[in-house]
């Protein structure tokens, strides 16, 4: 692999990794599109070295999130029953899966993330800073658990983390508030991406010449981020992720629609 | 703000562990710091060493197995703490990852 490509995949990584963690994503649904179209790759080997990148930043910026005593470890341990299930049966599934069908649903997956994060940065326009969280119980463990089976399953197939599908019925139905609900999926993504990894690595498809960059590039810029995370008006940076995903759903759009995803 | 749960009934907010909090975030610190030291120095080392790709693939698998040893310092934690509950759901996380390991072998 050339050089050139070695530093625009550590370039990719850092960047992913950094606004990533200020806007609260694991960047797999920017991940993906950008190795299956600029650097080429097959679509199970760009979701098995995306799976690997989620697992970074979830790690990272986690060690981060549990120090600061805003993870739920017991209820994020419980979800990940569901969601490491569901991603194990879709890793083991992922391969006879029409690609096409794997598009339809990665594209869908894309644009419904760029609108959640139109969502989020429409609510931090007008959110004060609070540092304290609220006394909690948690609800509704059934439909959490459910969710979790959902986000699994679609982290295993789409090799993204599935933060878009449990941080809303964390909210919504089992009454998290917002802040603990983020820092515990991420948590739990780490655990979920590794079992589906596991799968993808042992069948071939993480491409070690292209994670290893790649990785790099977004622990430095995950660790980075979270850091900064807590100092930075995430505005501006949920803008230009809007802007990103919108873009590359459009570019495979076309893709799926001039029939060059097959 | 005053807390409204009832202090008998720990399970209400389960955020309030900060020994739980102290070792996993210590883990994935490790975890992470390792795995990124040795895939960083394997893609210099690269450079001139062709065993470089396997200082970094050695990393990549750091990274991989980090989760699954999360769950165990959590599980052992848990025990320690003697909340069973939390004992048998980690031990069910880390039996459904060890699965998916032993079936990725397979397939």
């Amino acid at each position: 692999m050339s050089t050139v490509t070695i530093l625009a995949l550590l370039v990719v990584g850092f960047f992913t990794g950094g606004f990533g963690a200020v806007a609260g994503i694991g960047g797999g649904v920017i991940i993906t599109p950008l190795l299956m179209m600029y650097f080429g790759l097959p679509m199970q080997q760009a979701i098995g070295v995306t799976l690997v990148a989620v697992i970074a930043t979830s790690t990272a910026t986690s060690s981060l999130f549990v120090e600061r005593h805003v993870t739920d470890i017991r209820l994020g341990m419980t979800l990940e029953i569901a969601t490491t299930v569901g991603a194990m049966i879709a890793a083991l599934l992922a391969p006879h899966v029409d690609r096409r069908t794997l598009a339809v649903l990665f594209t869908v997956f894309l644009l419904y993330t760029a609108f959640s994060l139109v969502k989020k940065a429409w609510d931090t326009r007008k959110q004060k800073k609070h540092d304290e969280v609220a006394d909690y119980t948690v609800h509704n463990y059934p439909i959490g658990m459910g969710a979790s089976l959902i986000a699994g399953g679609m982290s295993g197939l789409l090799g993204i983390g599935g933060g878009p599908i449990k941080v809303p019925v964390m909210l919504l139905f089992m009454k998290v508030p917002l802040r603990v609900a983020a820092a515990t999926s991420n948590f739990m993504i780490g655990v979920t991406a590794a079992t589906s990894a596991l799968i993808y690595w042992g069948r071939g498809d993480v491409n070690i010449s292209v994670a290893t960059p790649l990785v790099a590039g977004v622990f430095a810029g995950s660790l980075l981020g979270a850091r900064l995370a807590p100092k930075v008006r995430p505005v501006y940076v949920l803008g230009l992720l809007i802007v990103l995903l919108s873009w590359l759903g459009i570019q495979m759009l076309a893709r799926l629609l001039s029939g060059g995803i097959h | 703000m005053p807390s409204t749960s009832n202090s008998a009934t720990p399970a209400a907010t389960n955020r309030t562990d900060p020994a739980a909090d102290r070792v996993v975030a210590l883990t994935l610190k490790i975890g992470a710091y390792l795995a990124f030291s040795l895939i960083a120095a394997g893609l210099v080392m690269q450079i001139w060493l062709p065993m470089g790709k396997r200082v970094a693939s050695a990393g990549l698998l750091v990274l991989l197995f980090t989760p699954l040893v999360r769950i165990v310092v959590a599980g052992l934690q848990f025990a320690h703490e003697r909340d069973w509950k939390y004992v048998v759901v980690s031990t069910v996380v880390l039996g459904v990852m060890v699965l998916a390991y032993a079936l990725g072998i397979k397939v």
